[in-house]
């Protein structure tokens, strides 16, 4: 059994990562086995950070020959060092599931000896957790750049989901902060994947005895260790979701761990994390661009969300008509989100829809007032200024309750998926 | 006023509906200690098959899945949910249509609301639910749900534990849910199921403790948060919120 010790410093290195998300999987449980992957994506329990915890979170060793200066792992650091055999991984993660303590398991593990030695021990642990052990639940892998490809896609066929993270938002800031990993050791894969789970998908249609990543590819960014702008960061998401299926991007913000002089001192703001995650929902689900949300060169405003701040550049397309907008204007009205804009499509059906009425759907109209009539009748602020102003004081109260919304389960309507 | 008394079952409830549906103030309850006004009039209700299956075989002519819904209300855990489930009613029947929909007439809210309460509790229970290893290898256990949620978040777990025999014990209601790895039976229990754990659960136990610390971002706190999405009540059976349970 894995010591208490060992197991305190697999966690800690492991827990900047932020991809906790358990969902997007369906892997139904086979006669014999144990577990299953659900769906929706469950929460085991919250830590006093406010963040879920869902899947059992471990480096496999935190040992690296790599030394990426943001990293408190680095070859040169002085910390202390442990690792855990694929048995012992196996055992931990049994026991805390059938005790329905977690959902799953995201392994990840610091390049200890060669990238293919790596590699090769994670893709052990997630094979005998499979077959050894019939384990039917979660697993995220987090991939090792450089690491063999055969390896890669064997991996691929034995977890739900994998990542290799991008680190950074530059090919230019990754050369200067993780001198080890070039764009294409990160790129290749990714694409790979892609590629591969394309094919695999096609051939498979409709046949379900195997599966290739049924939750797709994640990666990460690191915000604010590199001078990219928000503008560039959210191009360059765009090109993941499209080229590559990405099924999310995520923004970790960052925080100085190692003192270096090319590192900032100071740590990124989480309201900057936070933008970003709000102009990445608007692009996922609400169809908006990169180009409408930010400039390449610009960053996201701080005073009010993104989907506000495009409103205000756009108020020609202001105020819609509540009873017969279209759903992608709807949508595209600062303070109503999917499940405002599907309870409005559903009742304006039965009778046609006063303010009071809004009101008692609870459907937040703070914002949403300065933009829409309902039956013709007007009860924001006609003046720009004025909205602007109101909608700024009204994104400070907010930014307080949400500058600690480090990370939230994707199941709930939260701060994290940047829902808006 | 009449007032019927309810013993909490479907059957009942449907049977009452049967003749509280046309009279118009009328109260409904299967709450123990039901305050009277002077002009109560007390009905104590019998099931009688035949009208509670017209009852619903109406509903289910206008609306199919209003039957489920109207299930999930009456498994909530307060005085006036069987008064909420017969107004959602009357309004089906009024309307003879579902009315599910119509989300800014006040009834329809109250009764998906009180719905909802016991879906999202019956969904976080899917997570905070915990097991206990007793010493021949059956998982135990023990929760106390505000609303009566045992037999909503069963089969989950009969899905994932398919061979692992388990015991899920509601605390409140005296009831539990045993799978022996073949058959399931729901059950009557006494308040407290003495069990005995296995070598290896004090273990477990204390590195999941352990866990729980070290993933936590001790610069970043937001306890509001956590106990929004993880309130307090259910913190009881735990272990990473009772350092000392064991
Ligand atoms: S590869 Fe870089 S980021 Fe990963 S553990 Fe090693 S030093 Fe840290």
């Amino acid at each position: 059994m894995i010591d208490a010790n060992r197991l305190k410093i697999l966690t800690e290195s492991a827990k900047y990562d932020v991809s906790c998300s358990s969902s997007g999987s369906t892997r139904a449980n086979r006669k014999g086995g144990i577990g299953n992957a659900s769906i929706g994506g469950i929460c085991h329990s919250f830590t006093p950070d406010g963040r879920c915890i869902s899947l059992l979170k471990l480096l496999l060793s935190n040992r690296c020959i790599y030394n990426c200066l943001y990293c408190p792992n680095r070859a040169e650091a002085d910390v202390p060092r442990a690792s855990a055999t694929p048995e012992e991984i196996c055992e931990l993660v049994l026991s805390f599931y059938k005790r329905n303590y977690i959902e799953g398991l995201f392994l990840s593990s610091a390049v200890d000896r060669s990238p293919d030695h790596t590699m090769e021990l994670l893709i052990d642990t997630v094979i005998r957790l499979r077959k050894v052990y019939r384990f039917n639940g979660y697993i995220h892998l987090k991939g090792i750049p450089y690491a063999d490809k055969a390896l890669i896609s064997r991996a691929a066929r034995y977890v739900d989901r994998m990542s290799y993270n991008i680190e950074l938002p530059s090919e230019h800031s990754l050369k200067l902060l993780a001198p080890q990993k070039s764009k294409e050791s990160l790129l290749m894969p990714i694409r790979q994947l892609a590629t591969e789970k394309f094919v695999f998908d096609q051939e498979k249609k409709g046949k379900h005895s195997t599966r290739f990543l049924p939750a797709g590819q994640t990666t990460q960014m690191i915000v604010g260790a590199s001078p990219e702008s928000d503008g560039q960061i959210l191009r360059l998401s765009e090109a993941f979701y499209r080229k590559f299926s990405m099924k999310r991007v995520y923004y970790s913000s960052y925080v100085p761990v190692v003192h270096h002089a090319l590192l900032p001192k100071k740590c990124t703001g989480l309201l900057r994390e936070h933008r970003l995650y709000q102009a990445d929902w608007l692009m996922r689900f609400y169809g908006f661009t990169a180009d409408e949300i930010a400039g390449t060169s610009e960053n996201l405003p701080e005073e009010y969300d993104p989907k506000c701040a495009w409103a205000l550049k756009n108020m020609h397309l202001f105020p819609v008509e509540i009873n017969s907008a279209p759903l992608e204007m709807l949508l595209r009205v600062p303070g109503i989100g999917n499940l405002g804009a599907y309870k409005i499509l559903k009742a304006r059906k039965f009778s046609s829809l006063g303010f009071e009425d809004l009101t008692k759907m609870r459907i937040v109209l703070k914002r949403a007032k300065h933009f829409i009539t309902c039956n013709g009748k007007f009860f924001g602020s006609e003046n720009i200024s004025t909205v602007k102003t109101m909608l700024a004081l009204e994104a400070h109260e907010e930014k307080y309750e949400q500058l600690s919304m480090f990370s939230t389960p994707e199941t709930s309507v939260s701060a994290l998926t940047g829902q808006l | 006023m009449n007032v019927y008394i309810l013993d909490g079952t479907e059957n009942m409830f449907y049977s009452a509906v049967f003749f509280a549906y046309s009279d118009a103030d009328c109260i409904l309850s299967s709450a123990k200690n039901i305050q009277l006004t002077l002009d109560a009039r007390i009905i104590t209700v019998e099931y009688e098959e035949d009208k509670c299956e017209r009852v619903k075989k109406k509903i289910a002519q206008y609306d199919p899945k209003a039957l489920s819904d109207i299930a999930l209300i009456l498994k909530r855990g307060c005085d006036t949910k069987e008064m909420t489930a017969l107004q959602y009613i009357r309004l089906i029947l009024k309307n003879r249509a579902p009315v599910r929909d119509q989300l800014s007439h006040p009834m329809v809210i109250e009764a998906m609301d009180e719905r909802d309460k016991v879906t999202l509790e019956a969904h976080r229970f899917k997570g905070f639910l915990r097991f206990m290893e007793g010493d021949h290898g059956i998982m135990y256990a023990p929760f106390s749900p505000d609303n009566d949620i045992l037999e909503l978040i069963l089969p989950h777990f009969l899905r994932r534990l398919t061979t692992q025999p388990f015991i899920i014990h509601d605390t409140l209601r005296h009831k539990a849910a045993l799978w022996n790895g073949k058959e399931c039976a729901i059950a009557q229990t006494d308040d407290r199921i003495s069990v005995r754990f296995s070598p290896d659960e004090e273990n477990f136990q204390h590195l999941w403790q352990e866990y729980y610390c070290a993933v936590n971002i001790a610069q970043r706190p937001h306890e509001k948060q956590m106990k929004g999405y993880m309130p307090v009540r259910y913190w009881k059976f735990m272990p990473e919120k009772n350092p000392g349970l064991r």
